[in-house]
């Protein structure tokens, strides 16, 4: 009974070449010789893999071997580079045989059962391919979360730079004159009730880029407070202040019990501009003392981040009120059902569909992008952004959701002789107040999300600061802003999911 | 007196739905439609709260022909007019009793309903109307939670608010099983008698037709093929009823009657 079927069939559709043929065609061409064993389709989708897949390796080989000149040296060299271009020429090779078996399989028997195996090796030839492109590294990712561990600790518990504490500052200054001239400035007066300082001399040379060592100052000071710490900072002739590191480290000492100390320092590198090398120019040298006295308050950077994140819900509030009251309208002359009356509406609704359809493709990021490019950097772009995909989104929901009214109800209360504004009231509204409300908070939460993240490309709100921490690596600050994100994230989510079942 | 007069309805597909359909009833009349889906019933009805405006012909009520008004008299003459769906057309997320006190729309003033307000005096006519359909426990929750039974007895509590003095129903039980069937039929049949409230109907079953109507007209592709009295309804037997329904009747045939069956 199966015989005579199969014979049927064979005779139906048997190859147009013999199998040795096919499998020598499929040799020259992978592919090919299915389709002359009328196997089209499957001929046709292995040529297409095969002709994908070897330029692509042949690409990624001349990138990773681009210093060579010849093409073997090429491809050794990129397998000295990148090991995994062997696997992938392995499975490419594979491929190529497992597709001239195949060919020479069917071309003999075209009733044969229809394998996966060359499309198992596409795959795997793919995926091998894709792991190389991708720079996939998991050895890299195991060995830099250990180094990272300390990273993501202070993004994780970033609460110790939340709070600070008013500083005072205990000063004594002393002026240097570099390089030292006839006339050196005084040393500094030994006041009797507030801190001071003195170095000896009062003029010297700073250190070199050629690491020639710079004057031996001795500071000398006192009436500062007694057992605390001491930075020693210069300021230069055009005021900028910075600590001075002596062996990669800041220079400290603790002072004694009568608040003074004697400390020999070597006078810093800094790099002067050639107009001012050959003056004679007043530094100061100063001695700090830090003491936080005042109340424990917020930090600026918690501050910062909290307007910031009012900023960034307000941002996401402001687009998607600007989306509901733009997209309100639209979404009236997007809905078919209301718009099929004449060819010229048809036409309209056609249109404002499309619209809408492209806008919404483009990503809000990319709108994002845009808008920066035209409104300039801030919450503005944002929110121009995440109003116009708003729109495009929001338009596309309602339009749905006018489109699926039951007209029974309206009939119905058209019937106990209500008038258009009483039908509206009673039978079109009610049924399109809850999907709107739905969408309309799903949208809020997708925009507040977004906001978090507009910031990064320059559309303003946390973001903006989140990328500006990580950038300059204060991974505490960047935690501040993180944990921002999360607790709002999280807190729209509750409140959104409750409001939508309150009304859904 | 209610009077249907060369009635025709045609499309715009070009369907003649209704065709020449004339017939007249008493107030506080039971006239039952029947006839075979696609045979006009819907259209019929429709045309006479001229939810369908009619291609031509008169409808004469007390001497005014429904088929001529517009506007302002339009809704005046439809708020007499109750109507009774087979899908029960609620505003399923609606309340039960907004549902009903929707029935007043039509003696509400468009500033009223622009703040959902109605009077004392319709709320109170409201829960009479919810507690004469045995479902005043219902009154506070949403039209879709109710069964099937239970929500076509809101429909009918709609069209009561309306105080009319007719009632159009259009298969207003095909969607509910036969013991519920006869309930919301009894509760037409009690409008009738008590009320004197005269009712259209399009019905499929012959026993309920028997066992409610008080004249029958049987339609055939949009044309009047039979018209019978109560006397004669009582009297009909399953091969009459089937003649109605022409061609098809095998195919219906099996239902009439037979009330476990399923109609739709
Ligand atoms: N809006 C419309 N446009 C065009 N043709 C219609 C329309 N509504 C109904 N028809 C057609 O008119 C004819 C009568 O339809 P109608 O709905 O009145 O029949 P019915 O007797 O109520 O049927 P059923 O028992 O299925 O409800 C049918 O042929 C139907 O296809
Ligand atoms: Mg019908």
């Amino acid at each position: 009974m199966n015989l005579p079927i199969k014979n049927a069939l064979a005779e139906r559709k048997t190859s147009l070449v013999p199998a040795p043929a096919a499998a020598i065609i499929s040799l020259i061409i992978p592919g090919l010789g299915h389709i002359l064993a009328r196997s089209y389709q499957r001929g046709l989708l292995l040529m297409l893999s095969m002709g994908s897949i070897v330029p692509l390796l042949y690409s990624r080989i001349s990138q990773v071997g681009r210093r060579q000149e010849e093409l073997l040296d090429k491809i050794t060299r990129s397998f000295q580079l990148e090991p995994i271009l062997i696997l992938a020429t392995v499975a490419v090779v594979l491929l190529y045989i497992v597709i001239v078996g195949d060919a020479y399989r069917l071309a003999r028997d075209r009733t044969a059962r229809n394998s996966l195996a060359p499309f198992s090796v596409v795959l795997i030839c793919f995926f091998v391919l894709g792991w190389q492109i991708g720079d996939i590294d998991v050895g890299l990712f195991i060995r830099e979360i250990g180094d990272a561990k300390f990273r993501l600790g202070q993004i994780m518990w970033p609460w110790a730079r939340a709070i600070s504490r008013d500083a005072s500052e205990t000063l004594g200054i002393q002026e240097i004159k570099i390089p030292c001239d006839d006339n050196p400035p005084p040393q500094s007066e030994q006041t009797p009730d507030s801190a001071w300082l003195t170095a000896s001399p009062t003029c010297g040379n700073l250190s070199l880029e050629d690491g020639t060592q710079g004057s031996i100052l001795t500071l000398v000071a006192g009436n500062l407070t007694p057992n605390t710490e001491v930075d020693i900072l210069w300021q230069d002739p055009v005021n900028n202040i910075f600590r001075q590191r002596q062996g990669g480290e800041y220079i400290t000492i603790t002072t004694d019990e009568n608040g003074g100390f004697e400390l020999d320092i070597v006078m810093p590198y800094r790099l002067i501009p050639n107009s001012a090398a050959d003056k004679s120019l007043i530094w100061k040298v100063r001695a700090r003392q830090l003491s936080a006295t005042g109340a424990i308050g917020p930090s600026t950077e918690l501050l910062l981040a909290m307007s910031k994140m009012i900023e960034t819900i307000f941002l996401g509030m402001m687009a998607t009120l600007f989306g509901i009251v733009l997209a309100l309208p639209l979404s009236f002359i997007a809905a078919r059902n209301l718009m099929d009356g004449s060819s010229a509406t048809l036409a309209i609704y056609f249109v404002v569909r499309s619209l809408l359809n492209i806008v919404r493709s483009v990503e809000p990021l990319i709108w994002a992008v845009i808008a920066v490019a035209v409104v300039g950097l801030g919450p503005f772009a944002g929110i121009v952004a995440l109003t116009l995909h708003s729109i495009a989104a929001l338009g596309k929901l309602y339009s749905e959701a006018i489109e699926s009214i039951d007209t029974g109800p309206i009939e119905a209360i058209q019937a106990t002789g209500a008038n258009w504004i009483q039908i509206v009231i009673f039978a079109v509204i009610p049924q399109i107040i809850p999907p709107f409300v739905s969408f309309t908070i799903y949208r809020w939460d997708i925009n507040v999300r977004l906001s978090t993240i507009i910031g990064l490309v320059g559309g303003g709100g946390i973001g903006f600061l989140l990328i500006q921490w990580m950038r300059i690596s204060d991974f505490k600050a960047a935690g501040i802003a993180v944990w921002f994100i999360i607790i709002t994230v999280t807190i729209l989510d509750f409140v959104s999911s409750e409001i939508r079942h309150r009304f859904v | 007196m209610f009077e249907v007069r060369n009635l025709t309805k045609i499309y715009d597909d070009g369907t003649v739905a209704v065709k020449n359909v004339s017939f007249s009833i008493p107030d506080g009349e039971f006239l039952v439609v029947i006839g075979l889906s696609g045979s006009g019933k819907s259209t019929l009805l429709r045309c006479i709260n001229r939810l369908i405006d009619p291609t031509e012909g008169e409808i004469l009520w007390d001497g005014v022909d429904l088929a001529q008004i517009e506007g302002e008299d339009l809704r005046v003459v439809r708020r007499k007019i109750g109507m009774v769906f087979q899908h029960f057309n609620l505003v399923k997320r609606s309340s039960v009793l907004t549902n009903v006190l929707a029935g007043r729309l039509g003696y509400t003033s468009s500033w009223q309903s622009l703040f959902g307000r109605f009077s004392e005096d319709d709320r109170q006519l409201a829960f009479a109307a919810l507690d004469r359909l045995g479902i005043l426990d219902q009154a506070d929750k949403r039209a879709d939670e109710l069964s099937g039974g239970q929500q076509q007895r809101v429909g009918v509590a709609r069209a009561l608010m309306q105080e009319p003095r007719m009632i159009l129903a259009d298969e207003p039980v095909a969607s509910l099983d036969p013991v519920l069937a006869h309930s919301i039929m009894e509760h037409l049949e009690r409008l009738n008698q008590e009320d004197g409230i005269t009712i259209i109907c399009s019905l499929h079953y012959l026993d309920l037709v028997q066992r409610y109507a008080s004249s029958v007209i049987g339609l055939r592709e949009g044309e009047i093929v039979y018209r019978g009295a109560k006397a004669e309804i009582r009297g009909m037997t399953d091969k009459q009823f089937r003649e109605i329904y022409g061609a098809d009747a095998e195919r219906v045939g099996d239902l009439t009657g037979d009330l476990n069956s399923d109609d739709q």
